[in-house]
């Protein structure tokens, strides 16, 4: 197979080694997966049912006003606030419910790239030890301020 | 009710098959470079890179994975790196920050940028805000950590 290692001595102990490897990261791999799955199917189901009551929808009728700083109309709330309890695959499909303009798209791109998917991410951040909620309010807040300045840095630049 | 469960159930399916076939080869992948050259040249090449942010070569290596891959994927190598090298308060505080800001940042900009979002900003200009706010609130919780000594 490998015509350039014709030493044997330094074939084996490699061959071992990746065996090694590849068997240490299988089951680091599925550890790791079902850490994580514990932390995520139950923050999704959260998502679900936060979703079905109609949190979602009453969180974006507050956000409304917020929007304008932004440049961007109220409707706008709606996707961002999906994409904080949800993620960034939702808050796409609500985006596209709404007619925007290439700015707009990309302020509110970027609101939605600092923040979302805050109920699952924070989860995983409590698993190393940091608090969940102030990672949440931090990427609400800084994801709102860079959108806001970029807003802003568009129309002067 | 009947179809709130299906979602869930069909959700939970997607999403556990998702995580799976991305966490498992990385693992596989980590374990197979860790240790060889070319991965410490990398790590060593962002750990200068991030190292003005107050972040340690230990730090580094999950950063770059969670910067890559993502919080939700990243995050097993987070939490298995800030145990088995047990980072500091200080270096898991810094590199949530930086990943809170920044992360994922090939898939999550290209959905967007597909959307018609501009690269430049949605990319460049995250970069930029990234740093800014790792360097600004690292250097408040420090002043906040020396005062409490003090």
């Amino acid at each position: 197979m490998d015509e350039a290692s014709h030493d044997p001595n330094a074939r084996v102990p490699l061959r071992m080694t990746v065996r090694r490897d590849v068997l240490r990261g299988l089951k680091s791999g599925v550890l790791t997966f079902w850490m994580l799955a514990r932390v995520m199917v139950p923050a999704y189901g959260a998502a679900l049912i936060l979703d079905r009551l109609g949190v979602i929808h009453a969180l974006a009728r507050v956000a409304g006003p917020v929007m304008s700083p932004l440049g961007l109309p109220g409707s706008a709330a709606v996707p961002l606030v999906v994409g904080y309890i949800m993620n960034i695959y939702a808050a796409v499909g609500a985006m596209t419910a709404l007619h925007l303009t290439g700015p707009q798209i990309t302020v509110l791109a970027l609101a939605i790239l600092i923040g979302h998917n805050l109920i699952v991410e924070g989860a995983v951040l409590r698993k190393a030890g940091m608090s969940g909620t102030g990672f949440g309010v931090l990427r609400v807040v800084a994801g709102l301020a860079a959108a806001a300045l970029v807003n802003v840095l568009m129309r002067v630049l | 009710m009947g179809d709130l469960v299906r979602t869930f159930l069909s959700g939970t399916w997607d999403l556990c098959f998702k995580v799976f076939v991305i966490v498992v080869p990385i693992m596989v992948v980590l374990e197979l470079l860790e240790g060889t050259g070319p991965w410490r040249a990398l790590v060593r090449g962002w750990s200068r890179l991030v190292g003005g942010l107050g972040f340690t070569e230990e730090t580094a290596a999950p950063t770059l994975v969670g910067f890559v891959f993502g919080i939700a994927y990243g995050g097993g190598i987070i939490v298995r790196d800030t145990k088995l090298h047990s980072l500091g308060r200080r270096q898991v505080f810094l590199m949530s920050v930086f990943l809170s800001m920044v992360h994922a940042i090939v898939e999550d900009s290209l959905v967007l940028i597909a959307l018609g979002a501009s690269a430049i900003w949605v990319v460049g200009f995250r970069l930029v805000w990234a740093a800014v706010v790792t360097l600004v609130l690292g250097t408040a919780a420090a002043v906040v950590a020396r005062r409490r000594v003090t």
